[in-house]
């Protein structure tokens, strides 16, 4: 019998590291990507770092930190982040440097300075890459942050892992279903947050 | 921070032996030019002449390998790059437009890092709107992508505005049109320039456009500035055969040599003519209430010549008459051939002549308007 305190909790529990983890992972990406606009060096060393995080699976990206810094929340956040960091860096250094090049020359004619360009140009044409970058993370992270039960971070996927182990039904959906909850609830919130911070200045 | 004003007018913009290379090859080889405070120049010439660099270089978003770049007197190269760019407008093909931000944040922008504030910044989006023909209230709000082409140029002309620059450099602002909107916008453009009288540097690849703006166009070929002139003189006097070629003597003025005088004059109005013995002060009244900067003096039906109105009100307090100042002009019979008419004209550097039937004056010939009827 799973009681609804049960599930609450671990619900608040999963929620804590996935949103810590999310907040983290944007402090750190945006600045990197930033960084490797300016800088080709930054570039190629965060993009090489990223992508080879991207090709290691999850689930191994959570085993590794285990002898690297032992079990509890602070290791599943570090796994977790470093799969999630490379959404939000890819998508924000491509939103930032794929914006048209006469567009950016028009602007340095009219003495707009490289901060001025970033904060006036890139930027703003940057936010709907940044923002799919953000909503896909969280969704990365909602998936990982079940994978990290299996090293101590509690959240749902204690729930999932202990009903798979006990053949017990009740216990699985306890988990999964507040789980595909969550990442419904993250995709909605997020293109909600886009429609109303991105003008529609698209055809 | 406001950026200084720089120049609140232009007297003059020198570029001496100004050399640009890429790769080994010139982009600008040894390029002199000078232009005068007012003008509009437009530079001409086939494709990776160099006009682009030459333009680029006066806001220094090129810098040169050597020789300077004078604005009235000041060597560019040290005044600050920001106050230099602000003080001068710029106006690209096409793209320019920031596509996420409305119109009025597009024409507001520079205002905005000036330090503006709203209000004057919207006044200002707003007279800049209605003064290229796009009613503010219609178009503040709007997207670049909402607009056609030729508004988005319009657009574009009223942000390189905004600062009021006494300078605009303008890179093929109507080349993405269709000829029809082109030509609509030309006609537009050519109103608004008397009534702005800056300093254009404009580059174009359409001579008709150029021979209907320019007071000269400077004609360019393999980074080197050919000839630079009146539509007149390069049509008349072309340095080499490709100036001859662009100008395109041989095409549009085959049926020159049929024309006479009498189909491109322009008919005589009789408020244009005042007696000689007319006093100067009455005569600067009677051409301020006509509204006309030019008068005929005639001595019965003979005209004696012509008078300007800006040079009567230099003249001051004085009891002379208007005959006392007329200048002679050339006189043609009306059924004269006009090629050798203007030719003539041309060489003797006048701009007006008078147009006479037996004897009478029957209307003028302006030499520039006919080249502007002509092309
Ligand atoms: N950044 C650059 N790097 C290398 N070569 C360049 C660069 N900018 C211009 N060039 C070269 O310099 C020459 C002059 O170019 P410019 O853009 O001034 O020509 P243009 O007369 O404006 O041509 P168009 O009519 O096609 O606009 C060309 O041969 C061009 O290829
Ligand atoms: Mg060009």
């Amino acid at each position: 019998m799973v009681t609804i305190e049960t599930i609450l909790g671990h619900t608040g529990e999963h929620l804590v590291l996935l949103l810590t983890t999310l907040f983290v992972s944007i402090c750190i990406s945006l600045p990197l990507a930033f960084a490797s606009l300016y800088s080709k060096r930054v570039g190629y060393v965060i993009m090489k770092f990223a992508n080879l995080a991207q090709a290691v699976p999850s689930f191994a990206v959570v085993a590794i930190v285990v002898p690297l810094i032992g079990i509890g929340f602070y290791p599943a956040l570090i796994a977790i982040l470093l799969r999630a960091l490379l959404p939000i860096i890819k998508n924000t250094y491509i939103g930032l440097s794929t914006v048209n090049a006469s567009m950016l020359d028009y602007a340095d004619g009219i003495g707009l300075n490289k901060w001025q360009i970033l904060r006036y140009i890139r930027l703003p044409n940057a936010y709907p890459a940044i923002f799919a970058g953000i909503k896909f993370a969280s969704i990365l992270i909602n998936s990982i942050a079940i994978l990290t039960a299996y090293i101590g971070s509690g959240g749902l996927g204690e729930l999932i892992f202990d009903g798979l182990v006990g053949f017990n039904n009740e216990k699985i959906l306890a988990g999964a279903i507040p789980a595909i909850l969550i990442a419904l609830t993250l995709d909605v919130i997020f293109t909600a947050m886009e429609k109303k911070l991105v003008p529609d200045y698209r055809k | 921070m406001p950026s200084k004003r720089i120049f609140d007018r232009i007297d003059s913009i020198q570029l001496r032996g100004v050399t640009k290379k890429y790769e080994g090859r010139f982009a600008i080889n040894d390029l002199t030019l000078d232009i005068e405070g007012g003008e509009m120049l437009i530079l001409i010439g086939p494709s990776g002449s160099g006009k682009t660099t030459t333009l680029r270089m006066i806001n220094r978003l090129i810098e040169p390998d050597s020789g300077t770049i004078h604005i009235n007197g000041q060597d560019i190269i040290e005044l600050e790059q920001v106050s230099l760019r602000r003080n001068i407008g710029y106006v690209i093909q096409n793209i320019g437009l920031f596509p996420h931000m409305t119109i009025a944040e597009n024409i507001g922008l520079v205002a905005k890092l000036e330090g503006w504030d709203k209000e004057k910044i919207s006044e200002r989006v707003k007279y800049l709107l209605d003064f290229v023909s796009l009613p503010s209230e219609m178009f503040m709000n709007r997207y670049p992508h909402q607009l056609s082409g030729g508004q988005q140029q319009r657009v574009g002309l009223a942000r390189a505005l905004v600062m009021d620059p006494p300078l605009l450099l303008m890179d093929e602002p109507f080349g993405a049109l269709d000829p029809i909107l082109r030509k609509q916008l030309q006609e537009e453009f050519c109103i608004i320039r008397e009534k702005l009288g800056k300093t254009i540097i404009f580059v174009t690849h359409d001579i008709e456009e150029a021979f209907k703006l320019a007071d000269r166009i400077g004609i360019m070929d393999d980074a080197k500035l050919v000839q630079i002139g009146t539509a007149e003189e390069l049509i008349f006097h072309p340095a080499n055969d490709m100036v001859a070629s662009i100008v395109d003597t041989g095409k549009k003025f085959k049926h020159l040599d049929t024309l006479r005088i009498r189909d491109l004059m322009t008919p005589l109005d009789n408020k244009y003519v005042h007696a000689a013995s007319l006093a100067v002060d009455e005569a600067i009244d009677s051409m301020l209430a006509k509204d006309i900067e030019l008068a005929v003096v005639s001595n019965g039906n003979e005209p004696v010549g012509i008078v300007r109105l800006p040079d009567l009100m230099r003249l001051g307090e004085t009891s002379d008459t208007i005959g006392d100042h007329a200048v002679s002009v050339p006189s043609f019979a009306s059924d004269e051939l006009l090629e050798p008419s203007l030719k003539d004209l041309h060489e003797k550097g006048h701009s007006i002549a008078f147009v006479t039937d037996n004897g009478r004056i029957s209307g003028f010939l302006f030499p520039n308007d006919v080249f502007r009827q002509l092309v």
